[in-house]
C-alpha cells in the first residue's frame, strides 16, 4: 500500500506583490510504499523542500492531490514526524519544555513522554543538555533536537528535510542508523540530502528532482547496482540533470 | 483539542516570560510605582487621586509595552523565523493554533499584570498608610475593578496582535497594524462625540460624511476609551453593575468574532 | 470534503449567533458611552511641566489632541443646554494653557478663548493672560493684539491700555487701516457706545468662525439697537432740556420710530448720562 501518494502536483510560488509567479513544481507524481525509505535529491532549488511543504499542509497545490494513507493531508498530520529544513526552535525553550510540548501536541500521557524523552535524547546524544535553553544550542545541536521533536510521538511517517545538514561524522552515522533502526520497526521514511552516499546507503528508492519536474527514478534494482559499485550515483546524478538543462 | 491548546499556551506563556525585555518593562513600573510614593507629599489635595491616577496609568502602560514589545513576538516570530512549521507539522489546526497563541498571550500578560498589581496594591497602601487623610472617597473594590478592564483592554490587544499577525508574515507589520488599531481606538470616542456636537456641523467641513464613516469605524475597531475607569477609580465613584456588565460583554464578543475571523483567515494561509 | 462542510456549518452558526450579540453589545456600549458622557466632570490637565515630556516629541500632536478634547468637552456642555460651571472653565483655562505652553504658534485656541472665556465666562483677565501670551509668541498677528485692544476697552474699560493694543496691531503689515483709526478713536471718546460698536464690525468683518460670528452678530443687533436709542436720547434732551420719563416716550413724541429689538429679550434702560443698558446685560441667560 502506498504511504504518500502525489499525483499531478503543479505548484507556482507569487514571490512579490508586483514579480512574476515562480514555478516551483510540475506535474509531479510520486508514489512511496509503506515501511520503505524514500530518498529525493535534486540541485540547489530543485523543489524538494516545496515537495515537503505540501506534504504537511504547509502549502497547498494549484492542481493535483496530496493523499497520506489516502487521506487529505490535513487529516493525516498525526501520523508524520517532521524536521524541517533549518530548524528555528523556541529560543527560551529547554529542550525538556519543546519535547514536553510535543508529547503533549500529539496527545501523550505525562509519564510516557518523559520516558520517551529520555531515551530519544540518549540516542541522538543530547541527554546532557535537557534542561538548557535551545537558545545556547550550536547548529548541530538544534538539528538533532529537531529530530528529537519530529520523532517523540513514534510517528508511522518520517519526513526529513536534509537531516544530515550541519552534523558532525559521529553525528551523520547517528542519523543513518536511525533511519535504519526506524525502517525496521516498519516506519516509512522521506528525506531528501545532498549527501549522495547516506543516499544511496540508505534508500530503497531514489527520485531525482530537477527544476521542479521529475527526471529519474532509480529502481531497487538499479539501487543495488549502485551499492555495489556498477553504477555511480554522482556521475548518474550530475548526467540526468545536465541533460535536462539542454532541453530546458 | 483543549490539550493541544493548552500546550501551546504554556509554551507561548514561558517564551514570554523568558523574553529579557520583561525586566526592562517590569523595572519601569516599578519606578513609576516609587516615584509615586516619593511624589505624593508634593500634592496638597487630590493625593489619593493622584496616586490611583499614577498606578493605574504605570499598570495600563506596562501592559501596553508588554503587549507590543514582547507579545507581537510571541506570534510574529513564529511566522518570521518559520518556527510554525514545526508546530503545525504536529496535529495542531490553524484554528487551534490561534486559539492556542492567543491564551498563551492572555496568560502571559494576565500574570505580569497581577504581579504588578501586588506591587501597586502594595504602592497604595503605603501612601494611604502615610497619608490616611485624602483617600477618603478611595475603594479597594473599584480600584481592583479598574485593573481588571485594564487588562480586560490588554487582552482585546492580544486579540488584534494575533489577528493582525495572522495576515502578514512580518512581525514589524502587525505591529504597526496594531499600533495603529490601537491609536484609532482610544481616540475614537473623543472624535466620534465632537462630530455630533451642533458645533462641528458648523465647524468642520462634511462632518456629516465624517460621521457616517466614523460610524463604520465604530464597528471595526473597538472604543477602547469605554475600558479606562480610572476616573471612577481615582475618585472612588460607584460603578454600576449594568454598565460593566456590556462592557465585559462587547469585549468578549469582539474578541470571539476577531479571532474566528483569524482561524479562517489563518486556515488559508501557506508558509513557504 | 465532509469535514469541510461540518466546519462551514459550525463557523456560520457560530457566526450566526454572535453577530448579533456582537451588535447589541456595540450599539449598547456606544450609548452608554454617550451618556457617561453627559455627566463627563471636567478633566485633570496635566501640567504642560509635564506633558511636554509625555508627549515624548510629538508636543504638536499632543496639543491638537487637548484641543480637541477642549472643543468636544465644551461643544457637549452647549449641546446638553448644560451651564459652564466654575470648576469648567478652571479646567478650560487650564487646558488652553497646556495647549499654548505646548504650541504657542497654534492660533485656534486663541480664537477660541477670545470667543467663549471672554463673553460667556466674564473671564477678561484669563482671556488676556492667554492672549498676551500668544500675541507675544506671534508678534505678527494683529489679530491676538486686536483681541487685545477689545477686551481692555470693551470688557475692562482699560481705554488707553486698549488703544496702546490697537497701536500695536495697527501697526503689524497686512493689518487693516480702520485699526488705526480705531485706536485713536478709542483714546478719546473711548467711553462710547458707537466706539464699541465700529470695533464690533471690525472683529466681524475679520472672523470666520461660525460661532463666533453668530454671537457677534447678536452683540451687534444689540449695540446698534442701544446706539440708535442714544442717539434718539441725545436728540430728546438737546430739544427738550431733559431726558425723557421712559423709552415710549421717545416713540410717542417722534424721536424713534419704534423700539429696537433686543436680541438677547432684555428690557432696554437708560442711565442719566443717556447711556442705554439692557436688563439682559447683553448675555443669553
Ligand atoms: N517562499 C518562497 N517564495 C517564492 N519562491 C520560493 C519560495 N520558496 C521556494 N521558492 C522557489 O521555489 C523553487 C524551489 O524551492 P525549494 O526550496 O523547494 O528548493 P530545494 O530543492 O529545497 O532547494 P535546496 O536544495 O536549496 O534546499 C526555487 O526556485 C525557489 O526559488
Ligand atoms: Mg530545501
Amino acid at each position: 500500500m502506498s504511504k504518500i501518494k502525489l499525483s499531478k502536483i503543479s505548484k507556482t510560488y507569487k514571490a512579490g506583490l508586483f514579480k512574476k509567479k515562480v514555478r516551483a513544481l510540475t506535474d509531479l507524481s510520486l508514489s512511496v510504499d509503506a515501511g520503505t525509505v524514500y530518498g529525493l535529491i535534486g540541485p540547489n532549488g530543485a523543489g524538494k523542500s516545496t515537495t515537503i511543504r505540501l506534504l504537511l499542509n504547509l502549502s497547498r497545490p494549484d492542481r493535483g492531490t496530496v493523499r497520506i494513507d489516502a487521506l487529505p493531508v490535513h487529516e493525516s498530520l498525526g501520523a508524520i514526524g517532521y524536521l524541517p529544513e533549518n530548524p528555528y526552535l523556541y529560543d527560551h525553550l529547554t529542550l525538556k519544555e519543546l519535547l514536553f510540548f510535543a508529547g503533549r501536541a500529539t496527545g501523550l500521557a505525562t509519564s510516557d513522554i518523559r520516558q520517551l524523552m529520555e531515551h530519544l535524547t540518549a540516542t541522538v546524544g543530547l541527554d546532557h543538555v535537557r534542561g538548557k535553553s535551545l537558545r545556547t544550542f550550536s547548529k548541530g545541536m538544534r538539528q538533532r533536537a529537531g529530530l528529537c521533536f519530529a520523532l517523540l510521538h513514534d510517528p508511522s511517517l518520517v519526513i526529513l528535510d536534509e537531516p544530515m545538514s550541519g552534523l558532525d561524522p559521529l553525528g551523520r552515522k547517528m542519523v543513518c542508523d536511525l533511519i535504519l533502526s526506524l525502517k525496521k520497526q516498519g516506519k516509512t521514511i522521506f528525506f531528501c540530502s545532498h549527501i549522495l552516499s547516506d543516499i544511496e546507503r540508505l534508500c530503497d528508492r531514489i527520485a531525482v528532482l530537477h527544476q521542479g519536474q521529475m527526471v529519474r527514478e532509480f529502481t531497487p534494482d538499479e539501487i543495488t547496482e549502485l551499492r555495489q559499485g556498477k553504477m555511480d550515483l554522482e556521475t548518474e546524478f550530475i548526467d540526468v540533470v545536465e541533460r535536462n538543462e539542454v532541453h530546458a | 483539542m483543549i490539550g493541544r491548546i493548552w500546550a501551546l499556551a504554556l509554551v507561548t506563556f514561558k517564551e514570554g516570560l523568558r523574553d529579557r525585555s520583561l525586566y526592562g518593562i517590569f523595572l519601569f513600573a516599578l519606578f513609576v510605582l516609587g516615584l509615586n510614593v516619593l511624589v505624593a507629599g508634593f500634592f496638597m489635595r487630590d493625593l489619593g487621586k493622584v496616586t490611583v491616577d499614577m498606578n493605574l496609568s504605570a499598570l495600563s502602560f506596562a501592559g501596553l509595552l508588554l503587549v507590543f514589545f514582547i507579545g507581537i513576538n510571541l506570534m510574529a516570530k513564529d511566522i518570521d523565523k518559520k518556527t510554525i512549521h514545526l508546530v503545525l507539522s504536529k496535529p495542531f489546526s490553524r484554528g487551534e493554533y490561534i486559539w492556542g497563541k492567543f491564551t498563551g498571550l492572555v496568560m502571559f500578560v494576565g500574570a505580569t499584570q497581577l504581579v504588578l498589581l501586588v506591587f501597586s496594591s502594595a504602592t497604595v497602601a503605603v501612601v494611604r498608610w502615610m497619608y490616611p487623610n485624602f483617600f477618603a472617597g478611595f475603594s479597594w473594590g473599584i480600584f481592583i475593578t479598574a485593573v481588571f478592564f485594564v487588562f480586560l483592554q490588554h487582552v482585546l490587544l492580544c486579540a488584534i496582535v494575533v489577528f493582525f499577525s495572522s495576515l502578514t508574515s512580518s512581525s514589524f507589520i502587525s505591529l504597526i497594524f496594531s499600533l495603529a488599531s490601537y491609536i484609532v481606538g482610544i481616540t475614537l470616542e473623543e472624535v466620534v462625540f465632537y462630530l455630533r456636537t451642533p458645533t462641528a456641523n458648523e465647524e468642520v467641513a462634511g462632518a456629516e460624511f465624517l460621521q457616517r464613516s466614523l460610524e463604520v469605524v465604530t464597528w471595526l475597531v473597538p472604543n477602547f476609551a469605554a475600558f479606562d475607569f480610572k476616573l471612577e477609580a481615582a475618585h472612588g465613584l460607584a460603578l454600576e453593575f449594568s454598565h460593566l456588565g456590556v462592557t465585559f460583554g462587547y469585549a468578549c464578543l469582539y474578541i470571539m468574532l476577531l479571532l474566528i475571523l483569524a482561524s479562517v483567515i489563518f486556515s488559508r494561509r501557506e508558509f513557504n | 470534503m465532509r469535514t469541510l462542510g461540518y466546519r462551514c456549518l459550525w463557523f456560520f452558526l457560530a457566526l450566526a449567533i454572535l453577530v448579533p450579540l456582537y451588535a447589541y453589545f456595540q450599539s449598547n456600549l456606544w450609548s452608554q458611552r454617550a451618556e457617561a458622557r453627559e455627566y463627563l466632570e471636567a478633566g485633570y490637565v496635566v501640567p504642560s511641566q509635564f506633558s511636554r515630556i509625555l508627549a515624548c516629541g510629538y508636543k504638536g500632536l499632543l496639543s491638537d489632541y487637548q484641543f480637541l478634547r477642549i472643543l468636544t468637552f465644551y461643544g457637549s456642555r452647549f449641546a446638553e443646554q448644560q451651564q459652564m460651571v466654575d470648576e469648567d472653565w478652571d479646567y478650560f483655562v487650564a487646558s488652553i494653557d497646556v495647549i499654548t505652553d505646548l504650541d504657542p504658534y497654534f492660533i485656534d485656541p486663541y480664537v477660541l478663548t477670545e470667543g467663549l472665556l471672554t463673553w460667556d465666562a466674564g473671564r477678561i483677565e484669563d482671556a488676556n493672560r492667554l492672549l498676551l501670551k500668544g500675541a507675544v509668541a506671534n508678534e505678527n498677528n494683529w489679530r491676538l493684539w486686536y483681541y487685545l485692544g477689545f477686551n481692555s476697552f470693551y470688557f475692562m474699560k482699560d481705554y488707553v491700555g486698549g488703544a496702546e493694543y490697537l497701536m500695536i496691531a495697527s501697526r503689524v503689515p497686512g493689518s487693516p487701516d480702520y485699526l488705526k483709526t480705531l485706536s485713536s478713536r478709542l483714546a478719546f471718546y473711548g467711553g462710547k457706545t458707537k466706539t464699541a460698536l465700529l470695533f464690533l464690525k471690525g472683529m466681524l468683518a475679520d472672523t470666520d468662525d461660525a460661532l463666533l460670528e453668530k454671537r457677534l452678530k447678536t452683540r451687534l443687533l444689540a449695540l446698534e439697537g442701544a446706539v440708535l436709542i442714544e442717539e434718539a436720547l441725545v436728540q430728546f434732551r438737546d430739544q427738550q432740556g431733559h431726558l425723557p420719563g421712559s423709552l415710549n416716550e421717545l416713540v410717542s413724541s417722534g424721536y424713534l420710530h419704534e423700539l429696537p429689538v433686543e436680541p438677547y429679550g432684555g428690557d432696554w434702560l437708560f442711565n442719566k448720562d443717556a447711556r442705554v443698558f439692557s436688563t439682559s446685560k447683553f448675555t443669553h441667560r
